[in-house]
């Protein structure tokens, strides 16, 4: 549903592709959760070389259009795989404005939008697992990373 | 080109000579079927050789979606395979729901047709217009999950959508199924066994393109109060926790629900068998198909396996019905029978009947290479299970089907397969509810009640029973007046949810969908305009093509009946001791409002 409502709200279209949160499922696991900037720490993708990124005032990500040649540093610089070109667009979560509609669409109250007070998330760990992997591995690996703590409990609990 | 709401292309796949092509999908064929299942039986009536052999190259394997899939519609994940069964010679088809329909339709096609058959194990590698055949001699004999897996890692590409075979259908077991997203099976009428036939271990597809819609907003507008509706109904607390596991103890209670094959509609041990139980020892979180807001799924995890489901027919199948009062012990055949693509209600069924005709002496064990099984005897009933999968010893009779298998015994036996026009009935006694009886015989891929779900005869809505039926009875599930009238009504919704497509438990089970409803949702999605009046009158067509597919198929019209079981063994305990069912009647009433000889 975040994906869709991501989708919609932005191009009255629905496509996985056209969305900037991304739902990963690795089924033989049962983890599936959503890919999107964490806004993290080091910004590794602000190294843009033709300066068409900047922050916004929510900590949102703007890439000009304009400005931008498609050269996808910032998507193979990202270490979770949160940036994805689909028609000669990086699509990266800019946050709706500050109302993000994929937090609104879930029911499972599994998305959430906290503004931040205290220091962002790091990446850096995750940086050094995303060496030769393409984005749709980065993502994955993003997603069973962040799952593992959630299958430790789940076996306490059950097992 | 169909631009909104379709894929607008059909991809054809002959592998024999590994060669495809894609066609336009033509609105003018599509717009009196919408889609989806429809949409398959119309391609198998124009173009199948009903005489076929349906594990030959002729059989055409129909993947199929309508309009509706994969978009902002709520629960719209289902696609549908169809083909002829090579279980029961006559119509074949199977849903399921996940992410494959979703991802078909970015793919831009409404339709994959497969035929031929490869002299090699392979898989299809569909990325929007290209198909690959990828030999697949590493994939032979791997599990649901370890074939998803290696595509995925082989493409380096985890947003695939994988539909595959396991064992099961690798070894033509004839009840066995395609499974995708991990765990979701097109479980029945062995669409996997046609797939094996063709040497095809599994699809995998990544689309790239988008849905676009005639009206976004007016969409938005109407599947905004749908959702809503959802999250309102009375049953959304209970379906989001259990999923259909709820109906464990919801048969229970009126007394059908399969007890030692259907000898029984109560079970003492229910408790321990049940969906809450299920919910509150072994579920660790709830699992979604595409852009749904019920997410009734689960997944779980035991001190020896982890796995999604069951649903409540695998539940029952191999708990109540098999006489088995442990609980783990089905959770463990679940994860089982969706990794090796096997269909759990047929399964189930041809181990029980067996165990029954056992029970009775009806099958000695030296008719049977001197296997012997009782009630819940877990050992064997795993042991049986994995030798159907491999078709080993009595395990590849068996993987016939009971009823192919009992006609090797005598007529008692034969009697005694819970079947209809060679397909194991699903889990509920006809007995205590009356529609769905009606369903199971004249359904047109056999026992079966998803083709019209006649749920409103549990609601207890007499009023609205009175309205829409002509007569409060519609609404008491043991009454058999306007129950033909009531699966009529209820035929035409099933088959607009497949055809959408929409899922059952919520359009049609939550009453959510109705034709007003859906020829507005239609008319937004895909810029064609449709009415509700003109709605029910094409989907009333689809089903008579349905009936005549049929009889081109060689079915004989005294089909339509129910086992002896049901019609004069009354049930002799809980909440439908007493009835049987009056099958001759409601099928006379049926086939009178369908004009059938």
């Amino acid at each position: 549903m975040c994906e869709t409502s991501c989708s919609f709200f932005r191009s009255g279209q629905t496509s996985r592709l056209r969305s900037r949160i991304k739902v990963v499922n690795i089924y033989e696991t049962g983890i599936d959760g959503p890919v999107v900037c964490q806004q993290c720490k080091e910004r590794f993708c602000m190294d843009c070389p033709v300066n068409a990124m900047s922050i916004g005032e929510n900590g949102q990500i703007i890439i000009s259009h304009t400005i931008c040649i498609h050269c996808n540093k910032c998507m193979n610089s990202c270490p979770i795989g949160a940036i994805e070109l689909y028609e000669d667009v990086y699509y990266v979560c800019d946050l709706c404005g500050g109302s993000p509609k994929c937090v609104e669409n879930c029911s499972e109250e599994a998305i959430t939008y906290i503004a931040l007070e205290s220091e962002s998330v790091s990446l850096a760990d995750f940086k050094k697992e995303s060496k030769r992997k393409n984005v749709s591995e980065k993502q994955a690996n993003f997603i069973m990373q962040s799952g593992k703590s959630l299958r430790k409990k789940w076996r306490k609990e059950n097992a | 080109m169909l631009k909104y709401g379709y894929g607008g292309r059909i991809l054809r796949v002959n592998l024999s000579a590994k060669s495809y092509k894609v066609e336009e999908l033509q609105k003018s064929w599509i717009r009196d079927v919408i889609g989806g299942r429809a949409a398959n039986s119309k391609r198998l009536y124009e173009e199948i050789d009903p005489k076929c052999d349906p594990l030959g190259p002729d059989n055409m394997l129909i993947f199929g979606i309508g309009p509706l899939t994969g978009t902002v519609l709520p629960a719209s994940a289902y696609y549908t395979i169809s083909a002829k069964s090579p279980l029961t010679h006559i119509l074949g088809d199977s849903a399921a729901g996940g992410q494959f329909g979703a991802e078909m339709k970015i793919s831009g096609f409404d339709q994959i047709i497969i035929t031929g058959k490869s002299e090699n194990l392979i898989y299809l590698d569909i990325t929007n217009d290209n198909v690959q055949f990828v030999d697949a001699p590493h994939l032979k004999h791997k599990t649901i999950f370890d074939t998803t897996k290696f595509i995925r890692e082989e493409k380096r590409d985890f947003a695939v959508q994988v539909a595959c075979i396991g064992r099961a259908g690798e070894n033509k077991v004839l009840y066995s199924s395609v499974v995708s997203s991990g765990n979701r099976k097109n479980g029945r009428t062995g669409m996997g066994a046609v797939m094996g036939s063709k040497n095809l271990k599994a699809i995998a597809i990544k689309g790239k393109g988008s849905v676009e819609y005639a009206d976004p907003l007016g969409l938005l507008e109407l599947v905004t109060k749908m959702k809503t509706k959802i999250y309102q109904h009375e049953e959304y607390d209970k379906r989001h926790q259990m999923g259909t596991t709820m109906l464990m103890n919801d048969l229970n209670s009126i007394g059908i629900l399969p007890t030692n094959h259907f000898q029984q509609g109560v079970c003492d041990y229910i408790d321990e068998v049940s969906g809450e139980k299920l919910a509150e020892v072994y579920k660790v979180k709830n699992k979604s198909c595409f852009n749904c807001n019920v997410h009734c799924s689960r997944y779980y995890v035991t001190d020896k396996i982890e796995a999604e489901g069951p649903e409540y027919e695998t539940l029952c199948s191999f708990s109540s019905k098999i006489g088995n009062d442990d609980l783990e012990f089905a959770l463990e055949m679940n994860h089982y029978l969706n990794q090796n693509g096997l269909d759990s209600i047929s399964a189930g069924e041809a181990i029980s009947w067996l165990i029954e005709c056992q029970e009775k002496g009806i099958i000695k064990p030296e008719e049977v290479g001197g296997y012997q099984i009782k009630w819940g005897e877990k050992d064997k009933i795993r042991e049986l299970a994995e030798m159907i999968v491999t078709r080993d010893g009595i395990g590849d009779k068996l993987a016939n089907g009971a009823t192919n298998f009992s006609k090797s015994f005598s007529k008692e036996a034969q009697d005694l397969v819970m079947q209809v026009k060679g397909l194991d009935i699903i889990c509920g006694d006809p007995r205590g509810i009356k529609a769905y009886g009606l369903t199971y015989a004249i359904a047109s891929r056999g026992g079966d009640h998803l083709r019209a779900e006649p749920y409103f005869e549990l609601t207890r809505k007499y009023k609205l029973a009175r309205q829409r039926f002509g007569t409060e009875k519609a609404a008491d599930r043991l009454a058999e007046d306007g129950k033909a009238a009531l699966v009529t009504w209820s035929e035409k919704i099933a088959l607009l949810t497949d055809s959408l497509t929409m899922c059952k438990n919520i359009g049609l089970c939550m009453d959510i969908l109705d034709f007003e409803e859906a020829a507005k949702l239609l008319t937004m999605a895909t810029g064609i305009n449709y009415t509700a009046s003109y709605l029910e009158k094409i989907l009333g067509k689809a089903i008579e093509t349905d009936y005549k597919l049929n009889l081109k198929f060689g079915l004989s019209t005294d089909q339509d009946t129910l086992p002896d079981r049901f019609t004069k063994e009354p049930l002799t305990r809980g909440e439908s001791k007493g009835s049987v069912v009056n099958i001759e009647k409601m099928v006379k009433e049926y086939r009178d409002l369908h004009n059938r000889e």
